[in-house]
């Protein structure tokens, strides 16, 4: 089929994945994504339950949102009951985080439901967890490495928009990971006039949607260049056009979030758009990189 | 986000109070805002009409808020969620507790569009029944001590009315024991179509798009809700 793609041994009916984070906490929304999604990402979770940050924690603004959720989770004991209840319709990759390579690549373990993990390097607003763990080369090594010892399935580690990037990714690529996921989002803030005051709890949050798209891109062609492992393009996709530039720029496939602001559907509405456009155009896996060639 | 000032707070009892706001918030029964209560938190809040909410006293934030000072400024953003349907026709509504906010509003507006309204309002005791002034004569109160009105829950209310079936549309808030019950009376006599829940989750973005508030059936509280047709919530509340 003109939709299909693979990401190393997994093989997804369409390129659109649901990035994590976004509807991602409870099986009942999984398994709505899931009838139409190529895969589905789930809420990051570490060993224990966090509380997240106190509200106000996402806004949206005019070009994307914006958001300090603060990793909140419930703890991986219980998610991994709850995600006894998915539907598998698609592909469920786990998202995990932690502070340690024993931490998190122990997680595996309590996912026997996961067809794959994606390792948080890159939340940008929790010290000491996602972004601020990628600034250490030699930790990012060390969990990459750990994990892929403790699990036959995929592993993807979604790094960050910063300027170790390429190193990332080719750290990544050493540890034989999976493939990777650029981008997460990018650190940010909005103050109410009124009030005269951050509009988060956290002050400052990550920035998601349409603003951050040609960063995204940039990442991802950046990252098609240096290394060979599949990518994973994140960051703004709202529309099919959107989905094809980063199909282009080089990733084999896309995930989805901040769209779902403007339609719980957005991925169907995305892949019917996809099939017209392959009925024209030739299969979608044909496209990865296209713009790189001469 | 935007900032309103608080105009009034009408302290109803020790644990209730019902704030005003300097501005209506164009909206619609059954809508929801994110109120913030600067340097607490941010908490979701029915509308209790176009320029108020009613909290009820359960922490911290809930506290500073049931007793903030005239003049203060509060963060909003909304007004979010499915709202009621209207009906100019005969409606019912079933109140319990704290549940009374946004039917208050509801009310309000129904009576406008010159519904025929019965409202059944239960509450522990007659110090936690509010809005008397509002409702008038178009009220039944029931207390479960009995301090004022039926005796009993507003369920046991519910049963001792004939003919609920006339009713063009039932309107249902209130704590989730409560609503299960009423779910089952409903369904048992075959009213669910007509009938709408407004319910309470959770909530942290409000938007629609982290999935805190998802109920068994994968709708969002804060987007698909929280008004729900009683028909969608089989997941919800059958056993």
């Amino acid at each position: 089929m003109t939709l299909d793609v693979s990401i190393g041994k997994l093989r997804l009916k369409n390129p659109l994945i649901l990035a994590s984070g976004i509807l991602g906490s409870y099986s009942s929304s999984l398994n709505i994504i899931s009838k139409y999604a190529g895969a589905v990402v789930t809420k990051s979770v570490s060993f224990e339950k966090r509380e997240g940050y106190k509200n106000p924690v996402v806004i949206n603004w005019k070009h994307g949102l914006l958001n300090a959720v603060g990793l909140a989770n419930m703890s991986a004991k219980d998610f991994s009951n709850e995600l006894k209840k998915f539907n598998k319709a698609c592909p469920l990759i786990v998202s995990i985080y932690g502070y340690s390579a024993e931490d998190i690549s122990n997680l595996t373990a309590l996912f026997p439901m996961a067809d794959a993990f994606e390792i948080n390097l890159s939340c940008p607003h929790v010290k000491g967890l996602g972004a601020d763990i990628a600034e250490d080369q030699e930790l990012v090594k060390d969990i990459l490495a750990e994990t892929k010892k403790k699990t036959r399935k995929p592993v993807f580690a979604k790094i960050p928009y910063s300027k170790n990037i390429i190193e990332l990714g080719k750290i990544a690529e050493e540890c034989k990971i999976d493939g990777v996921v650029a981008i997460n989002t990018i650190k940010g803030l909005r103050i109410d006039i009124k009030s005269r005051k951050p509009v988060l709890s956290n002050i400052f949050g990550g920035v998601s949607g349409e603003a951050i798209k040609p960063m995204a891109l940039k990442c991802v062609w950046d990252l098609y260049e240096e290394i060979k492992i599949p990518i994973i393009g994140v960051g703004g996709i709202t529309t099919y056009e959107d989905v094809i530039e980063f199909i282009l720029a080089g990733a084999s496939a896309v995930q989805i979030g901040s769209a779902f602001f403007y339609s719980y559907k957005i991925i169907k509405s995305i892949k019917e758009s996809l099939e017209s456009f392959t009925r024209v155009y030739g299969p979608i896996s044909e496209l990865i990189g296209a713009a790189h060639r001469v | 986000m935007y900032s309103l000032r608080v105009v009034k707070v009408l302290k109803h009892n020790p644990s209730i109070s019902t704030i005003y706001f300097s501005n209506e918030i164009p909206s619609y029964p059954g809508q929801f805002i994110m109120l913030n209560v600067f340097n607490y938190e941010e908490i979701p809040l029915s509308l209790s009409s176009q320029n108020s909410v009613t909290v009820k006293v359960r922490g911290e934030t809930t506290k500073v808020l049931a007793n903030i000072p005239t003049g203060s400024l509060v963060g909003v953003r909304g007004p979010f969620g499915r709202g009621f349907t209207l009906t100019s026709k005969h409606s019912l509504i079933v109140a319990g507790g704290i549940g009374i906010a946004p039917l208050l509003y509801l009310y309000i507006c129904l009576k406008k569009i010159n519904s025929n309204v019965l409202v059944l309002y239960g509450a522990k005791t007659r110090e936690d029944i509010i809005f008397k002034n509002i409702l008038k004569n178009d009220v039944i109160v029931a207390t479960e001590d009995g301090s004022e009105g039926f005796q009993g829950t507003v369920v046991d209310l519910l049963l001792e009315i004939n003919n609920i079936e006339k009713f063009d549309k039932i309107y249902c808030c209130g704590p989730e024991g409560m609503l299960k019950r009423v779910y089952k009376v409903l369904r048992d006599k075959n009213l669910l179509k007509k009938s709408e829940f407004s319910l309470e989750r959770y909530i942290k973005c409000g938007i629609g798009i982290c999935g805190t508030c998802v109920l068994k059936n994968g709708k969002r509280v804060c987007k698909d809700g929280p008004v729900f047709n009683a028909s969608e919530l089989a997941e919800e509340f059958e056993d």
